[in-house]
């Protein structure tokens, strides 16, 4: 239930590597042509930007050819002998039962630092000397420390893949996990990671999983993301300006969407405003700057807008008397996420509390809050009295599935 | 092991498999003796039996065939003037042919119907007497408009004595084939408070565990199982921890879909069961209400729910300092 989807959904083999096909074919060439004689360069060198899928490209390759697969990364980089001693020695000699073996030495940006040096040369020496084809990855080839390296080394380069493979790689995962996603949905996480599978992956997960539909709406609110920086300096200003003016001005220096801004600060007051006095009288600010916002839903009369500023702006600065200026980082409000992942949540349990109202003489809303948390217990512990209850209660699959496994 | 829930399954189907709220039993039973049922309403905490009172009482009259002669409606769902003009006049205008000649309709959490609800009910009431009996079940009877409380006769259901949830749990325990060790059952005893519904359901989802009862087991289903409490959240706010009690607060509007209205109520019934001095119980009464008119006038619920929480911080260090 919790493995990150980039494990769970990991490509197995070379086909399912999202994009990068030219360098795939020419990395399986080069490995294919250790079968007839030691090429030129004894080892290849992949690079480009993260989460792009170099290393997924090794493992694969090492999967569909049946090969041994040795692999160290940056944290087995610490000296000189350390990799002597496992790459020297796998290098050099055959695997037990007469497999090829092909090495992986991942992460080579990670070695930094004086307690490394000399690890580079080692590799560059292994290299020079290897009976079986090593590969390495790196972000970037051309970092000055590896340009001796470079000259052994066969240079592959890795792409960002595109948008729409990226898209369509998001759309698979979510066809195995049984969501139905739209797809513009899917393009705008894949937009946001620019080209990094990885990433896009680790969103979608974070923002699909345990649902059963993934709508434009659900990730929108990914796009104020990108705008942490403007939107910190904004949160900064309002909450220690010592004057209304200061903090007015906040609002007009950035343009924000206003309920968005309306949320940062509702969410990250509390943790700046840590005098009980001080909370008191930010939080009752926010209440009022929320109470016109309901005036101008009920009158249409947008010229109340300006008391929502005041209030959520000045309001808030002038509620700062007690509590000493420390720095705290600003948090991503949580009730815009909770708000998207538990919609579907919610839906599902009031279908459920239709059912039970059918059979247990309360009503929907009281089953979901006083029953479904235990049937919930039970469903998770007991399969031959769940089974029994879902038909009794008559659920369907999807509802069964629900209560098994909602934590 | 059941294939239903236990609370249903052992629900008492007649007045005479009802062992408790024995006061209220005799009065229902000569109601069914005299085949003549004013309209009633039934008050007290939940998991005291008055739906099943109420549905024992329909057996009872109209024998096994009773669910024709009954309408179970449940304001909570249902609220609004239009289920009762509607649903209700169709259901009450049609004459009964039998033995009783009227029908009964249970309304179930009527305390959750609005004022003007139950002003169209009342009319209701009057209209249909000959050929409708009205029960309503509510845990505050007050939250039941006057002229309505007026036309009923009243029965004030209490919490089940310990003797009473004892007994019956012990009888599912011998039913079900669960073995329920004495720590576990004083366990179940004291977070159910009087509950039946409660008991039963924590006890059930115990025994799924498949393992004999402890205490331990107890407290760990009702760990997951209860969803995060008023209570525990004033508490939590008045201790200082405002962020704790707000996340608490996120956790019932939007996991578990509980109406804002509905935590105002309950934290208003709270503040004034919390051991603080007098003074500060009206005083926070005034916040509470400004909190519960914003609510009304279409502003945020968690927004004025949170404000209304910082206060109860604030009010919380200013008592602790002796204000």
């Amino acid at each position: 239930m919790h493995t990150p989807w980039t494990e769970k959904h990991k490509p197995k083999t070379l086909l399912e590597i999202v994009g990068n096909r030219e360098a795939i074919r020419k990395l399986k060439e080069w490995v294919k042509s250790w079968d007839t004689e030691v090429p030129k360069k004894r080892a290849a060198f992949l690079y480009g930007p993260p989460g792009i899928g170099k290393t997924l490209c090794v493992e694969a390759l090492a999967n569909d050819l049946n090969l041994e697969f040795v692999e160290k990364n940056a944290s087995d980089y610490r000296t000189a002998e350390a990799i002597e001693q496992f790459a020297g020695r796998a290098s050099q000699y055959d695997t037990l039962f007469g497999k090829k073996r092909l090495i992986l030495l991942d992460e080579l940006d990670g070695i930094t630092g004086t307690e490394d040096r000399g690890g580079v040369k080692a590799i560059t020496e292994i290299i020079k000397a290897t009976k079986c084809p090593i590969v390495l990855v790196a972000n970037d080839v051309y970092d000055p420390r590896f340009s001796t390296l470079r000259q052994y080394c066969f240079l592959i380069k890795f792409e960002k893949p595109s948008l729409y493979e990226v898209a369509r790689h998001l759309d698979k995962i979510c066809r195995r996990e049984g969501i139905w996603a739209e797809e513009r949905a899917l393009k705008f996480i894949a937009e946001k990671n620019g080209g990094d599978v990885r990433s896009a992956v680790n969103d979608l997960q974070a923002l699909a999983q345990g649902r059963n539909k993934l709508s434009y709406e659900d990730v929108a609110w990914l796009a104020e993301r990108d705008r942490k920086e403007v939107i910190f300096n904004v949160l900064k200003t309002i909450f220690y300006s010592r004057n209304c003016l200061d903090a007015k001005r906040a609002i007009d220096a950035a343009d924000v969407d206003p309920d968005m801004l309306f949320e940062w600060i509702y969410e990250n007051a509390p943790f700046h405003m840590r005098d009980p006095h001080d909370l008191a009288k930010a939080m009752e600010a926010l209440a009022l700057a929320d109470l016109y916002r309901g005036r101008i839903r009920s009158t249409q009369d947008w010229t109340l807008l300006r008391y929502v500023y005041d209030f959520m702006t000045a309001g808030i600065a002038v509620s700062r008397e007690r509590t000493k200026p420390e720095w705290v980082p600003f948090k991503f409000p949580e009730r815009i996420r909770m708000l998207s992942w538990t919609k579907s949540e919610r839906e599902m349990q009031s279908q459920i509390g239709m059912k039970i109202k059918k059979k247990c003489h309360v009503s929907s809303v009281r089953a979901v809050k006083e029953i479904i948390p235990y049937l919930k217990v039970i469903f998770e512990n007991n399969a031959e009295m769940a089974s029994g209850l879902a038909k009794w209660l008559d659920l369907d699959e999807e509802m069964v599935e629900y209560l098994t496994e909602s934590k | 092991m059941g294939y239903e829930m236990w609370a249903e399954k052992y629900r008492p189907k007649s007045l005479n498999d009802m062992v408790d709220q024995t006061e209220i039993v005799e009065r229902l039973k000569s109601f069914v003796k005299a085949k003549n049922v004013p309209h009633c309403i039934f008050a007290g905490p939940p998991g005291t039996g008055k739906t099943t009172a109420a549905l024992c009482l329909a057996h009872d009259l109209y024998g096994v065939g009773y669910r024709e002669h009954l309408m179970e409606l449940n304001a909570s769902d249902e609220r609004g003037i239009n289920v009762v003009r509607e649903t209700v006049k169709t259901f009450a205008r049609t004459r009964t042919i039998g033995e009783v000649p009227f029908k009964l309709l249970i309304l179930d959490e009527a305390d959750n119907m609005t004022g003007d609800a139950q002003q169209a009910l009342r009319r209701t009431m009057e209209r249909f007497t000959e050929t409708a009996r009205f029960i309503l079940i509510a845990n505050y009877s007050g939250k039941i408009i006057e002229p309505i409380q007026s036309r009923c006769a009243p029965f004030r259901f209490t919490h089940l004595s310990r003797e009473d949830t004892l007994n019956r749990l012990r009888q599912i325990c011998e039913k079900e084939n669960v073995k329920l060790l004495d720590d576990g059952m004083d366990a179940i005893l004291e977070v159910s408070e009087g509950d039946l519904r409660r008991a039963t359901n924590t006890l059930q989802a115990a025994a799924s565990l498949g393992k004999p009862i402890n205490a331990e087991t107890v407290y760990s289903v009702i760990g997951r199982a209860s969803p995060a409490d008023v209570r525990e959240m004033i508490v939590l706010a008045m201790k200082g921890d405002f962020i704790g009690a707000r996340e608490k607060l996120r956790e019932m509007i939007l996991k578990y879909g509980v109406a804002g209205s509905d935590i105002i109520k309950q934290i208003h019934i709270e503040i004034f069961r919390l051991e603080i001095p007098e003074r500060w119980k009206i005083k926070l009464a005034d916040v509470i209400g400004e909190a519960d008119f914003r609510l009304v006038q279409g502003a945020d619920e968690e927004v004025q729910l949170s404000a209304l929480l910082a206060r109860l911080t604030e009010a919380g260090y200013e008592m602790r300092k002796g204000g």
